[in-house]
């Protein structure tokens, strides 16, 4: 395999990561929002629904988007209508991939939002910022390092996609062809080289987010704890000030265990 | 937030529209390596065009066609799956040309010991595991056909392990995780270690035919004409040739 295509192959498996992250942030930051803050009616049902993708077999979301997205499908007038062809493109890659990874990004954001004291942000409002920015300015910044675990995870989960994406993108080199496709389509034509070659690609991203998920996002952690008497500058509640209970620390320490890099607990114990 | 302007960066940085004068051309995969060349030729004798080969089993390139895959050529190792598609009114028919044929050989690997030098040596109990494709691949149909002929292939029944396409056929003996199958000879030309244990008489052999066609949904029309005016041509031919492959069945010419 030539350089060159390992570096198309690799460009384009992390386009569509990219995108597939992009396009979920918003909406699964919003919906952990909602799910860490608000109880409602049916709302574990909402909850597994969300985790579906996660636990499904890959390529029966494959199928569920191929209709979906298809021209023969119940929105297939529609696409038709507006001329867009989604199916075998890479948009469709990437909207598998974003499919498959908003699980672990909603879940993630859900249980960063729900380590944080809802009490921060009512008294940020009590001062007050409105609820856009008591959530900007208080509520995000003490979840940020949760919500980002949660994005990095979900790229990539992105950039592994294989079983919904063989399906809805096909296997079409220079176009759909990702890494795992690519490993996937050289192992069937006897091309173990290209297929290692792949492979050694797949590992190097892999490497170099998990490295920034120890570092970067660990770096993090030390800024967080810088702007944390910031935050508890609204929050005349200190715990070591007051006799009221705040369960802030311990619960910032005990972000899920998606989302938790080991050790990080000795390192919020002492306060 | 950060890692949104990271994302929309990298974004901004590696996406790259696809050219106007690209061609995706879906072919059978044991056209490999002549398709790859006739490609590269039609390139370098088209400046700007780029032609992009998916290569795969015959049933399943037409099965994503139907699905709305973006292709403008379609070269199939049967008259079937370009026939699937015709019926989904996919194929440009004036376009539709015979380019070559083939014929089926059985390959071993190299660490079979014991003689197979005829169909019935395939029932031999050292041959655990037979690689050949399922029968929607074109060449899984042949050769399932061929094994029927003999009596063989309900005796054969769970020996039998169905692979993806002709290469994956290849590669599964080649690795020795099947002790022989069945693939085109041309396939067998690319093979690593297995070798041609036999070549089915000629009585024997099914009628092998790779059809190639322009599809209306081509993006570039013209282009696709062109690409299989090269296919037709005198140089494609020779190729295919010096490949391994036969003139198609039934073309009088050389």
């Amino acid at each position: 395999m030539s350089a060159a295509e390992l570096a198309a192959i690799t460009t384009l498996t992390l386009r569509v990561g990219a995108v597939a992250t992009a396009a979920i942030l918003l909406p699964a930051v919003a919906l952990g929002l909602l799910l860490a803050r608000r109880s409602f009616r049916g709302k574990a049902l909402v909850q597994a629904l969300i985790a579906l993708p996660m636990v499904l077999p890959p390529v029966a979301v494959g199928l569920a988007l191929l209709l979906l997205l298809g021209r023969r499908g119940p929105l297939g007038g529609l696409w038709s209508a507006l001329g867009i062809e989604l199916v075998f493109t890479w948009w469709a890659a990437a909207i598998a991939a974003g499919v498959v990874g908003f699980p672990l990004l909603a879940r993630a954001s859900e249980q960063a939002f729900a380590a944080v004291d809802p009490r921060y942000e009512r008294l940020a409002r009590t001062l007050g910022l409105s609820p856009l920015q008591a959530f900007l300015r208080v509520t995000l910044p003490l979840a940020q390092r949760g919500v980002l675990y949660g994005a990095l995870f979900a790229f990539t989960r992105a950039l592994g996609e294989f079983g919904a994406t063989a399906l809805v993108a096909g296997i079409l080199p220079g176009r759909t062809e990702t890494l795992a496709l690519g490993i996937y389509s050289r192992v069937q034509l006897g091309e173990d080289g290209g297929a290692l070659a792949l492979c050694a690609a797949s590992f190097a991203l892999a490497l170099a987010a998990m490295l920034v998920a120890e570092g970067w996002l660990g770096k993090e952690t030390a800024s967080e704890a810088r702007s944390e008497p910031q935050a508890s500058e609204v929050n005349p509640n200190r715990p070591q000030a007051s006799g009221v209970h705040t369960n802030q620390p311990q619960a910032s320490g005990a972000r899920s265990n998606l989302t938790r890099p080991p050790g990080r607990n000795d390192e919020r114990g002492d306060r | 937030m950060r890692s949104a302007g990271i994302a929309l960066a990298l974004v901004a940085i590696i996406s790259k529209p696809a050219g106007a004068e690209d061609l995706l051309v879906a072919a059978a995969v044991s056209l490999r390596e002549p398709l790859d060349t006739i490609a590269r030729r039609f390139e370098s004798e088209h400046a700007g065009v780029r032609v992009q080969l998916a290569f795969g089993a015959s049933s399943t390139l037409a099965a994503q066609a139907r699905a709305g895959a973006p292709l403008d050529v379609f070269v199939a190792a049967d008259e079937e799956s370009l026939d699937a598609l015709a019926a989904a009114g996919l194929v440009r028919e004036a376009g539709r040309l015979r380019i070559a044929g083939n014929r089926l050989v059985v390959i071993a690997s190299a660490d079979l010991r014991v003689p197979l030098e005829r169909a019935a040596d395939l029932e031999r109990p050292e041959l655990r595991r037979i690689a050949l494709p399922e029968r929607t691949v074109p060449l899984g149909h042949y050769a399932r056909e061929w094994l029927a002929r003999h009596g063989l292939l309900a005796a054969l029944g769970p020996r039998l392990v169905s692979t993806e396409h002709a290469r994956a056929t290849l590669a599964a003996v080649d690795a020795g995780h099947a002790d022989a199958g069945i693939v085109y000879a041309t396939d067998a030309r690319a093979a690593r270690s297995a070798r041609v244990a036999f070549v089915p008489p000629p009585a024997e052999q099914p009628r092998i035919v790779y059809v190639a066609a322009p599809l209306t949904r081509a993006r570039a029309p013209a282009l696709a004409e062109r690409f299989l005016a090269a296919l037709a041509g005198a140089e494609a031919r020779q190729t295919l040739v010096a490949a391994g492959f036969a003139p198609p069945p039934g073309d009088a010419s050389p």
